[in-house]
């Protein structure tokens, strides 16, 4: 089945992205990188990696607009008030 | 995954798959997604009130951060991770009609779910046996909440993947059918959806 | 009537109503209290008054219960009652506790009370919902067994749905944590989490499972929709109001000398307990707009919309304006609790008694609906009953509001009794809402004796 085979390789490349992201995560953190800088590229990371999981994973690519729109705002919203937390303190 | 819609091919007297119109449902039942955005509306809540929390007194925070397991937040994160694309292989599977395969990756999901599991347990020891409790400070205060919270509903998204591994492993989902399947996938993205900012959230951020 | 033995719920449903009436009539007496504070002293002071207006809510409200529950089960689980007799035993064993209870209220001075009912041996009387004597309340878990037997036996031999289990979880969860009405340590502080422990997870954990059974049974008969789609809403509503419900305990444990971090977990779960009762709101008017078939009872559907609308204005928004920790050390036991105590109590389990009371009573006195002249009455009811009960709630937030400010916040703080003088026009106004109550339960009760025109049989 072809249909099968390449959906399934598509999904390991996207959890391969996933593996490589999180650990730039943790390597940041391991580096002890601080500040502003670093905290966006975190945010942003958590950012890229919610909507693979979001529109891959969960499946909500194939899904009207207005439910994607969801996921993202929420991550737009939530991340902004922490980055703008964080900016505050 | 688009809907596989079966087109009998009298000629061939092979079935083959056409593909469906772009747009499609929800995966999963309507109502797991009214749960779902509760649910991240609960979490979402908590996470800006850690960083406002947090706002008001920076050195504590940074200080008792320095004693997280960062390590071990990071493997969980590729564990849960991982667990999420063995979750969507069976989703895939279902979606051709292999009901043991499918049943296959999700019980390695499930182990998965067990590894983190037994991590954040091991985690949880760590502080308790170092006299950490809820009242020692605003940062362990949420530490605590917010994972173990999070814990809960690892071991729920546990609970259903196996309702839906027994019920796979019957043979109780087809092609055509397998609303469940994705119900108790979404749930378990969702799960990983959480932790995939409360790690750099707590661990990571300073 | 599908099943004989559901005819037990009619007594029920009946008393349920006389005491009704009996709690409206004391918080008319109280509410004068209020403005005129010797009124009635000392034949019944203002916290006899006070304790026969709770308890008799709880009272009569158990009574419409335990009646729906005996209406509902049969039915769900396709199977006669256990054991009818036994259901009607109950009844009048819980009727005459309740009634020698209440009259103990009224003529012995509660102190005398306490001596004569062996509160000296466990002392379990003085707080406020749980005031009845030990031998009540020992009652109480009696009629609760007996009850639960009966039903259980029931629900084991029958069909077993997810609407039955839902009511049985939450009837199980009812009784059991009533046992901590038995334990009453010395020490306030914790003394007042075991009092929580009853009262919070009774109105916002396990009556929630009643009220969303009963909810889903009554949708399910009056639109026809798939019970597949309302049991899968029901399993939802129930496991966030679960999770908002049992952790959000936290709201009442601020300033009372609980940890810290209730004031974080309670604030921000309880701020979630509306999101349950706004999906139940959505829930009751999806159904019904999605419904498929005109049932001739029109009262029962209105009220169910009610029950919707009004649990999320009363328990949702008004319990949302006083839940933050920040905005609770203001607020904390002012009339803006009174407030959302009244349309919560209303709003949730008051109309939704009503509710299975106006959906059941018509085909337990052997017709699918009630004449069109009656249900016009008792719609009528209805919207005088609601609409007042919600000016009721605006003039104590009205009342609560001004007390906040000149007690608490302003800069000359002003004595609670000297405070109380300043709000008396919110309570002048209340009473004569309350009037206004009386008579929509007088019309209410009057739509059960119009005769003739009957739609047809069950």
């Amino acid at each position: 089945m072809n249909t099968y085979a390449s959906s399934n390789r598509f999904s390991s490349v996207i959890w391969l992205l996933l593996m490589v992201l999180t650990l730039t995560t943790f390597a940041i953190g391991e580096a002890g990188m601080a500040g502003s800088g670093a905290m966006l590229g975190l945010l942003l990371i958590a950012l890229v990696k919610g909507q693979i999981v979001a529109n891959y994973f969960m499946g909500l690519r194939h899904v009207a607009f207005g439910w994607r729109a969801v996921i993202l705002a929420y991550f737009l919203l939530v991340g902004g008030l922490i980055a703008l937390a964080y900016r505050w303190a | 995954m688009n809907t596989q819609v079966l087109v009998i091919d009298p000629a061939a007297g092979l079935a083959r798959e056409a593909r469906a119109p772009r747009e499609e449902g929800l995966p999963g039942d309507f109502a797991i997604w009214i749960f779902i955005l509760a649910e991240m509306l609960a979490f979402g809540v908590l996470f800006v009130a850690y960083a406002f929390t947090r706002a008001g007194d920076v050195e504590l925070f940074n200080a008792s951060q320095e004693t997280l397991n960062r390590t071990a937040g990071a493997i969980n994160t590729l564990v849960l991770i991982t667990s999420s694309y063995f979750v969507m292989r069976a989703v895939t599977a279902i979606k051709h009609g292999l009901s043991k395969d499918c049943a296959w990756w999700l019980g390695a999901a499930l182990m998965l779910g067990g590894v983190f599991v037994g991590i954040k347990a091991m985690e949880f020891h760590d502080k308790f046996a170092a006299g950490i409790t809820l009242s020692t400070n605003s940062f362990y205060m949420f530490y605590l909440a917010l994972t173990f919270f999070h814990f809960m509903h690892v071991l729920m998204g546990m609970i259903i993947l196996a309702f839906v591994i027994a019920k796979a492993w019957r043979g109780g989902y087809s092609r055509q059918d397998h609303v469940g399947v994705e119900t108790g996938a979404s749930f378990w993205h969702m799960v990983d959806l959480l932790w995939i900012i409360l790690f750099p959230l707590v661990y990571v951020i300073r | 009537m599908q099943y004989q033995s559901q005819a037990v719920a009619k007594p029920y449903f009946i008393a349920a109503i006389g005491l009704f009436v009996g709690q409206i009539l004391f918080g008319l007496i109280m509410g004068l209290q209020y403005v005129i504070g010797d009124f009635l002293f000392p034949a019944i002071p203002f916290n006899v008054a006070r304790m026969v207006h709770t308890n008799l809510l709880i009272v009569w409200l158990l009574f419409g219960f335990m009646g729906a529950s005996y209406f509902l089960v049969p039915e769900e689980t396709e199977t006669e009652l256990f054991s009818p007799k036994l259901a009607i035993i109950t009844f009048w064993v819980f009727l005459v506790a309740g009634a020698l209870t209440v009259l103990g209220y009224l003529l012995v001075p509660y102190s005398t009370l306490a001596e004569m009912t062996g509160n000296n041996i466990l002392a379990t009387m003085g707080r406020e919902f749980l005031e009845q004597p030990l031998i009540t309340k020992i009652g109480i878990v009696i009629v609760a067994l007996s009850f639960l037997f009966n039903i259980t036996m029931t629900l084991l031999k029958g069909r077993k749905t997810s609407i039955s289990l839902v009511l049985t979880l939450g009837l199980l969860g009812l009784a059991v944590f009533f046992l901590f009405s038995f334990y009453n340590p010395v020490n306030l502080v914790k003394d007042k989490y075991y009092w929580w422990w009853v009262v919070h997870l009774w109105v916002e954990g396990v009556w929630e499972l009643i009220l969303g059974a009963i909810l889903a049974f009554v949708l399910i008969k009056v639109t026809g929709v798939d019970r597949e789609v309302i049991e899968k809403w029901l399993y939802v509503i129930i496991t966030m109001t679960l999770i908002t419900g049992i952790i959000g305990t936290g709201h009442h444990y601020y300033w009372i000398g609980a940890p810290e971090y209730w004031q974080w977990w309670g604030s921000i779960f309880s701020a979630l307990e509306p999101i349950p009762f706004f999906m139940m709101t959505v829930f009751a008017f999806n159904m019904v707009s999605r419904r498929r078939r005109e049932h001739p009872n029109k009262a029962a559907v209105l009220w169910a919309l009610g029950t919707g609308v009004l649990a999320f204005l009363g328990a949702g928004v008004w319990g949302f304006l006083h839940t933050l920790a920040p905005v609770n050390y203001y607020t904390h036991g002012t009339q803006l609790t009174a407030a959302h105590g009244h349309l919560a109590f209303y709003g949730a389990y008051v109309a939704v008694v009503l509710t299975m009371i106006s959906y059941a009573m018509p085909i337990l006195r052997g017709r699918a609906a009630n004449s069109e002249k009656a249900q016009n009455m008792e719609k009528l009811a209805f919207w005088l009953m609601s609409i007042s009960m919600l000016v009721i709630t605006l003039l104590l937030t009205g009342a609560g509001i001004v007390q906040i400010w000149l007690q608490r916040i302003s800069p000359t703080p002003m004595g609670f009794m000297a405070v109380q003088d300043q709000v008396s026009i919110f309570y002048w106004l209340r009473e004569g809402t309350g009037v206004v109550f009386l008579i929509g339960l007088v019309i209410y009760i009057s739509s059960f004796f119009v005769k003739g025109g009957a739609k047809a049989a069950a």
